[in-house]
């Protein structure tokens, strides 16, 4: 039973080596699938096998979710240290919101990579990195999670270059070198927290590891610590580590930024949640420099990211500084260690991934029908796809925290959770940043409502676009980001209760 | 069910439900459209009226809080007492009449369906902030009404139109973010956002003042913003001309007196006998009240007249709540005056409005030079016209002198030497002004003859200027206005005594003798101003050759000269400098570090006789080449540290 847990990779892993191999024969001679109809249907066939294995997968991978506590213990490493996995809650969690966005973007690609070349090379890498995610969101200690995490950073490269580009090559390259360059600043914490712990570097709820007065009074774990903040930041957009998310976000086909944005930063912080609260005992870090250094930066970040993205032109490249901006009010709500905050980021974990993948889909949509990449081009566009642009407008509202949708909710926790810590000034200066923030989020979203509705008079609808796998894809998360802001209590009370757990 | 959740659930969702039953039924057909509008608004008056009646003869019986659990996760909570019932009232009967009159407005206009689904939405988002039992629920609604009137204001797309929507827009998402962050504070010092229990809890010895004092203004500029009070008031005087005439009277009537709404609230709990919050707000009613009066004054355009006499009156309004917090008696003086003179205003702008409305859709004008002499041989018309103007211009024997007259007497409760002395002749002032604009309006209108012979001839055969509904609509209005105003006794302080808990005022208010020589002195001191004013500045000042003249100069408006350049340029500018700092920090380090301690080894010289695809490869594996031994760079540091570290405290430790 329990071998389960990494089927899903193993599978992903076949599959992806499977699809890359038959990928190089197709390299040879290139085929125009839309024309031919031969080509159609082999295209069909490709994506039913794809879709089926992936919902395999998912299955799979939803029935460990839900069956609650199991583990497996692979191999040991060295001294005690294994790779091992083990299924809890917050695992759970972001196992679930993983699946769900994964699938609606497949779902929506095989539309949407009508258009690129190398499709199975596409497919390939994301079955696989699917595969890798899951491990990474059950893994059991922290050795086992960075393997996987650097994993990811390798197996989600490919995404980003996919177009060939030289820009999407440099931007691939960027990618890389952040998430290396973070990785190895949480080796170095690795290190340091190993060698004060006598236990395995195991996730126990509310963690294990106490300071001692070795190493310098604990200044070496905290500054351990904080090395790991920064690295896993790198991969959740935070300052100072944030700036391959600008580059990589804009070339990537638009269904891999969807899922880079919603749910590849999102391992980011939970690999910060991991840290500060199941490896190290917060409330050793809670009053720390460590602490606030880390409070300010996600600070930074917030108002950093919004004002960026108010002021970018390429519609791509503003919702990659929004998601800069956005995920770090996760991160803040972890920062201020209090209850209340931390279920509003959780909250905003599930709020933002579906309301980025929801944008970025949308962003891929325009794209798709008009070639327009500038963020002012998009006018009147809401008379020819009006589902399209309401999605968007709900998911708008919902990054801005308009009731009622899903980000309301979660701001709201952030910010009184926020108004309750015990962080001095920053209890005000937290909720004020994130306000200030919501204010530019819509000053830089709106407006393409705004003017994809009312172009003005004398606009004439040209066409009108049909109903199709696309836009049901971005409804969906639409649909999502609204429900879950008017009935939010069975999320808020799970996110409880994992914060429970740990505070 | 109970009474009162039966009518606070209908209230609040029945047009919700009509917003979408409307939309997808009447989609292609106009009629059905705005017949399914016209029973759906109806069908909400009649609840609401039901809910009156069951009100005045048994407070007991539909008093009380409706909760529906779940709901954006603490619940939305409604409730109803004497002032809800009678706003919810004002109101539904506001949405029923223009609702009515906008089948003729709009004649065959396109977009219709798109402009009844969200007249019908915001009725909902309007009412459940009027119904709100906690912040948390007025909130919601609040933000929702703001998004979904936006339609309203942007609806006809015209330049002016969306200019005006776009600005109306960012005020009100300042203002709600800004009255978040209000509640946030509220929440976390008082531990609840009960409407009821906010001021027992703001009372309690553990509160900070300061905490609430900011609070309380954060949330007064929320509240502040939808009500057009300076120095917020920029939307109002734009996005009022270019609404619809119905929506305009919407919300010029009903949208600014939810914001006055949220004021009270906050004024009358958590401020709760806070003089320096009552002088404050006092100031703000004053300068509102002024300005609006002034703008008013200059403006060609009825429909800017009236909007900005809405800003002038909701000053009024204000300076009535303000005054309820710096007197020190007869508080009820305040809370009366301020609570009638939001019922006139919104009877009186629904006349007005919907009285423009019908001058543009048979003039196709706005600007008076161009409807002058519309109004001549038409005496029903005049008389409608007539009585808001009169009410507004607070004539006595009309509803506008009673509230007006109880708020000049509040301000005088107000015993602070020369400042009570001087707010008092603000007020006498504003209030000359508006009988002065008002003056001008219906001289230009009904006594004066176009300069254009032609088109008065037509003005004056227009026989079928308003159909049926339309002339219902507007009668009807201008019918209760009337009657409302005859009983200041029986009526009006009756219903002003329903409003007493909600001020959290107890016992019973004393009868005020209106037509008293000391009340009739303040009106008569305003009106002889206004005349004077009327023939020294309208006649001569602001007319040249017989037309009238636009002489306020156009660099001296606020949003132009001060927040848009604020905000939209000089502050994200100087902002995004440091942000680019930050944004690049890393980037520019490694770029340092390229160009100095790891530099590139030169480009091998570009041979011409390359192929573009050969060149491309070329550079690829340059690229990945440099890339592996950057990769090895770090990897190296990686080991170093390692190395370091083991030494240092494994082998020294």
């Amino acid at each position: 039973m329990n071998i389960l847990i990494i089927l899903p990779f193993l599978v992903g892993l076949l599959t992806g080596i499977v699809l890359l191999v038959l990928s190089f024969k197709d390299h040879k001679d290139k085929f125009d699938f839309v024309g031919n109809a031969e080509d159609a249907a082999s295209r069909k066939k490709l994506h039913e096998y794809v879709a089926i294995i992936l919902f395999l997968m998912a299955s799979i991978s939803m029935a460990v979710a839900f069956s609650g506590q199991s583990e497996i213990r692979l191999f040991t490493l060295v001294d005690g240290i294994s790779i091992f996995f083990r299924v809890d809650k917050i695992g759970a969690m972001f196992a679930v919101v993983t699946t769900v966005v994964w699938l609606a973007v497949l779902l929506y690609s095989f539309k949407y990579m009508q258009h690129e070349e190398n499709e199975k090379r596409f497919y390939a890498f994301y079955i696989l990195a699917y595969g890798v995610l899951m491990c990474l969101d059950f893994s059991g200690n922290l050795i086992t999670f960075y393997m996987f995490y650097e994993l990811m950073s390798l197996s989600t490269m490919p995404l980003v270059f996919h177009s060939g580009t030289r820009e999407s090559i440099m931007a691939a390259y960027k990618y890389l070198f952040y998430s290396l360059a973070g990785a190895y600043c949480s080796l170095f914490g690795i290190y340091v927290l190993h060698a004060s712990m006598s236990g395995s570097l195991a996730f126990n709820p509310g963690g294990a590891v106490v300071f001692g007065s070795r190493f310098y009074g604990g200044g070496l774990q905290l500054l351990g610590v904080f090395l790991m903040l920064i690295g896993f930041g790198a991969k959740a957009g935070m300052f100072p580590l944030h700036a391959w998310l600008t580059a990589a976000h804009p070339v990537a086909p638009s269904p891999a930024s969807a899922a880079l944005s919603a749910i590849i930063v999102k391992c980011g912080v939970l690999g910060i949640i991991r840290v500060l609260f199941f490896v190290v005992d917060y409330k050793a870090i809670a009053g720390t420099w460590v602490q606030y250094t880390f409070m300010t930066l996600t600070l930074i970040t917030v108002f950093m990211g919004s004002l960026l993205a108010f002021r970018e032109k390429v519609f791509k490249k503003r919702l990659a500084y929004s998601t800069v901006s956005q995920v770090s009010y996760i991160l803040f709500g972890l920062s201020t260690f209090d209850p209340a905050a931390f279920t509003g980021s959780l909250l905003h974990v599930v709020a933002h991934a579906f309301i980025k993948c929801g944008l970025f889909l949308t962003a891929g949509i325009f794209l798709f029908r008009t070639k327009e990449t500038m963020a002012d081009g998009y006018v009147g566009i809401g008379k020819r796809m009006p589902v399209t642009l309401w999605s968007y407008t709900i998911c708008s509202l919902g990054l801005i925290g308009i009731p009622p949708t899903a980000g309301f909710i979660s701001k709201w926790y952030l910010a009184t959770g926020a108004l309750d810590a015990g962080i001095g000034a920053f209890r005000y200066v937290g909720p004020a940043v994130l306000l200030v923030s919501a204010l530019l989020t819509a000053g830089y979203l709106l407006p393409i409502t705004m003017k994809g509705f009312f172009p003005g008079e004398g606009f004439e609808v040209k066409e009108k676009d049909k109903f199709d796998i696309m836009t049901a894809m971005l409804l969906l998360m639409a649909v999502l980001a609204f429900v879950l802001g008017l009935f939010p209590n069975p999320l808020t009370d799970f996110a409880g209760s994992i914060v429970s757990e740990i505070m | 069910m109970n009474t009162n959740s039966i009518i606070t659930f209908t209230l609040v969702f029945l047009p919700l439900l009509g917003a979408f039953v409307t939309y997808f039924c009447g989609k292609k057909n106009i009629k059905v459209l705005s017949s399914l509008a016209q029973i759906f608004t109806a069908l909400v008056f009649f609840v609401s009226a039901a809910g009156l009646v069951l009100f005045i003869n048994d407070p007991g019986q539909v008093e009380g809080v409706s909760v529906i659990g779940e709901i954006c996760g603490r619940g939305i909570a409604f409730s109803l007492n004497g002032f809800r019932v009678v706003y919810a009232f004002i109101a539904a009967f506001m949405w029923m009449m223009t609702t009515l009159m906008s089948e003729q407005y709009f004649g065959h206009h396109h977009n219709q369906a798109r402009y009844y689904f969200f007249i019908l939405l915001t009725e909902c988002a309007t009412l459940g902030v009027f119904l709100g039992n906690d912040l948390y629920t007025i909130f919601i609604f609040f933000e929702i009404m703001s998004f979904t009137s936006y339609v309203w204001v942007a609806q006809e797309e015209t330049k002016g139109a969306l200019r005006a929507a776009e600005t109306y827009l960012a005020v009100a998402v300042i203002g709600g973010l800004s009255m978040l962050m209000g509640i946030f504070m509220i929440y976390h010092e008082l531990g609840t956002l009960d409407v009821d229990a906010l001021r027992e809890s703001a009372m309690a010895a553990n509160t900070s003042p300061a905490v609430l004092f900011v609070a309380s203004i954060l949330m007064a500029i929320g509240f502040g913003a939808k009500a057009g009070a300076f120095p917020l008031h920029i939307w109002l005087p734009k996005a009022h001309p270019v609404a619809p005439a119905p929506a305009s009277a919407l919300l010029s009537g009903i949208l600014t007196k939810s914001g006055i709404f949220g004021v009270i609230v906050v004024t009358c709990n958590i401020m709760s006998g806070d003089k320096t919050w009552g002088i404050l707000i006092l100031v703000i009613g004053l300068i509102t009240m002024f300005m609006g009066a002034v703008l008013a004054l200059f403006s060609v355009n009825i429909k800017r007249v009236l909007a900005c006499s809405s800003m002038s009156q909701i000053g009024f309004i204000l300076t009535g709540i303000g005054a309820y917090n710096a007197m020190h008696a007869e508080h009820f003086l305040a809370s009366s005056g301020s609570m009638l003179h939001m019922i006139n205003h919104s009877l009186i702008k629904l006349v007005l409005f919907m009285a423009a409305g019908v001058i543009f859709f048979n003039t196709q004008a706005l600007d008076i030079n161009d409807v002058r002499g519309f109004g001549r041989k038409k005496p029903v018309f005049a008389l409608i016209f007539l009585t808001g103007a009169l009410s507004i211009a607070g004539i006595p024997g009309f509803s506008g002198y009673v509230s007006k007259t109880l708020l000049h007497e509040s301000i005088l409760e107000v015993e602070m030497g020369s400042f009570t002395r001087i707010a008092e002749a603000v007020f006498l002032i504003s209030g000359g002004i508006t009988l002065c604009y008002m003056t001008k309006l219906f001289v230009a209108i009904f006594v004066e003859k176009n300069a254009d012979e032609v088109l008065q001839a037509k003005y004056d055969d227009l026989k079928n200027y308003m159909n049926p509904k339309t002339a219902f609509a507007l009668t009807g209005s201008a019918l209760l206005l009337f009657v409302w105003g005859i009983f200041p006794h029986r009526l009006m302080e009756k219903v002003a005594g329903f409003g007493a808990d909600f001020y959290r005022l107890s016992g019973e208010s004393e009868a005020i003798p209106y037509f008293a020589w000391n009340n009739l002195k303040g009106g008569l001191i305003s009106v002889s101003i206004g005349i004077i004013l009327y023939f020294a500045i309208v006649r001569c000042l602001l007319m040249k050759n017989g037309r009238y003249l636009d002489r306020w100069p156009k660099w001296w408006d606020l949003e132009n000269a001060v927040y848009r350049p604020l905000l939209l340029t000089i502050l994200p500018t100087i902002a995004a400098v440091f942000s680019r700092v930050f944004d690049s920090l890393v980037d520019g380090i490694v770029l340092g570090l390229r160009n100095t301690l790891y530099k590139d080894s030169p480009l091998p010289g570009k041979k011409k006789e390359m192929s573009m695809r050969s060149l491309r490869v070329k550079e690829d594996v340059d690229i990945i080449r440099r890339s592996i031994s950057y990769g090895f760079f770090l990897f190296a540091v990686g080991v170093i540290i390692t190395v370091v570290y083991i030494f240092v405290f494994h082998f020294g430790g």
